[in-house]
């Protein structure tokens, strides 16, 4: 008797569960997009761990020298200005000043890729540059320039797309057609417009 | 084209292979992560979380079970692990009202009964709600959910008994009328 209360109550809840969480439509082409771009994300991130420790140092030690020079004729006003490299140096905010012109000079580049990227899109060229320019958005996002809530998502979002273009096939129309649609919706162009200042390149003022 | 030659040229580096495998299994893992979490959202991040490990972890396939029995013990723990960390689901699920329309606005079941069940169900231990709706909900054998889930046919068989015993707790009116 039991038992047969039991069947009946499974069966029926068989029945009434099958409306538990219905799925919609799987996203296909959408989930695809982001299988790619996630796993050019990690292969990217892989290679980054995998560089030789004196690579990245040798790297690291000639940007901050870079940087510290354009700091300090940036910042020189005048003949009394200090010596750039120590100005740098005296200056606790020059660090985080310097990521932030990396960050500005590296999203101009990005922002000329896109912009001939949504000219025309077939070139096979982006590819590379997007490769190059993806490993670089990757150490700005390990940088304290990504600090920043606002320019972190951006350079997030920046990521994606560069992830999609690096791996495109410049021969396949809906291919491209999805990514440059994923472009638009994304809002990322008209983001970094906003993003880079106006005025002379050297100048950081509204990057953020 | 044949299971084994298809995981040969995603192995091999294919890329045509790899969209083919993702075609051949993505139904079946989205629907598997909607129904675990109900929002579209984690759906969508489990289901290429499953995708990322498979194709990275291809190399360690044997082959001792199928494909699809693979993918899918790689989405029931993606999905157990994500849903751990991820809490928010839990208000946002409650929403019936909007899950009926992402659905396209099925409804076969009464709305009361359809509300009472998923709070139900959503209040069980997760070990007895990953049977459950395996189970009854999406219609897997308690071999395949053992396969899924590393557990013995027994163990599933056993949850998903007390996974009913407590539903029928939590739904005793409702109960009482099916059972007469």
């Amino acid at each position: 008797m039991m038992d047969e209360m039991d069947d009946r109550f499974a069966e029926r809840l068989r029945a009434v569960a099958r409306d538990y969480h219905q799925p919609p439509a799987t996203p296909r082409e959408e989930i695809w997009a982001r299988i790619v771009a996630e796993r050019l994300r990690r292969r990217a991130a892989r290679h980054l761990l995998t560089t030789p420790r004196w690579v990245a140092w040798g790297v690291g030690l000639a940007a901050v020298l870079a940087l510290g020079v354009g700091i300090g004729r940036w910042t020189a006003r005048d003949g009394s200005a200090p010596l750039p490299a120590l100005d740098a140096v005296a200056n606790p905010a020059a660090p985080a000043l310097a990521y932030q012109v990396a960050a500005t000079q590296h999203f101009s580049r990005a922002e000329a890729l896109l912009t001939d990227f949504r000219r025309d899109a077939r070139d096979p060229g982006f590819a590379v540059t997007a490769r190059n320019l993806l490993t670089q958005t990757r150490l700005i996002l390990d940088s304290p320039a990504a600090d920043d809530p606002r320019l972190r998502t951006l350079l997030e979002e920046l990521e994606l797309v560069l992830a999609q273009i690096a791996q495109l096939d410049a021969r396949d129309a809906a291919e491209l057609d999805l990514v440059a649609r994923g472009l638009e919706h994304r809002g990322v162009l008209p983001r970094l417009r906003t993003a880079i200042p106006a005025g002379p390149p050297t100048s950081t003022q509204g990057a953020l | 084209m044949d299971e084994r030659d298809l995981i040969a040229r995603v192995r091999a580096g294919d890329g045509a292979a790899e969209r083919a495998l993702y075609d051949a299994h993505v139904d079946r893992v989205y629907r598997h992560a909607y129904r675990l979490t109900g929002d579209d959202d984690l759906a969508r991040d489990f289901t290429q979380e499953t995708f990322v490990r498979a194709f990275d972890r291809l190399a360690s396939f044997r082959g001792e079970a199928a494909l699809g029995t693979w993918i899918r013990a790689i989405a029931t723990s993606v999905v157990l692990n994500g849903l751990r960390k991820v809490k928010r689901f839990r208000q946002r699920e409650t929403d019936l009202e909007a899950a009926d329309g992402v659905a396209g606005g099925r409804r076969s079941a009464e709305p009361d009964l359809k509300q009472r069940l998923a709070e139900a169900v959503e209040s069980l231990p997760a070990r007895y709600r990953m049977v459950f709706v395996m189970h009854d909900v999406e219609g897997y054998t308690h071999d395949e959910i053992g396969a899924a889930l590393g557990v013995e046919t027994g163990t599933s068989k056993a949850r998903l008994s007390r996974a009913r015993a407590k539903l029928r707790v939590a739904l005793a009116d409702f109960a009482q009328e099916w059972t007469t």
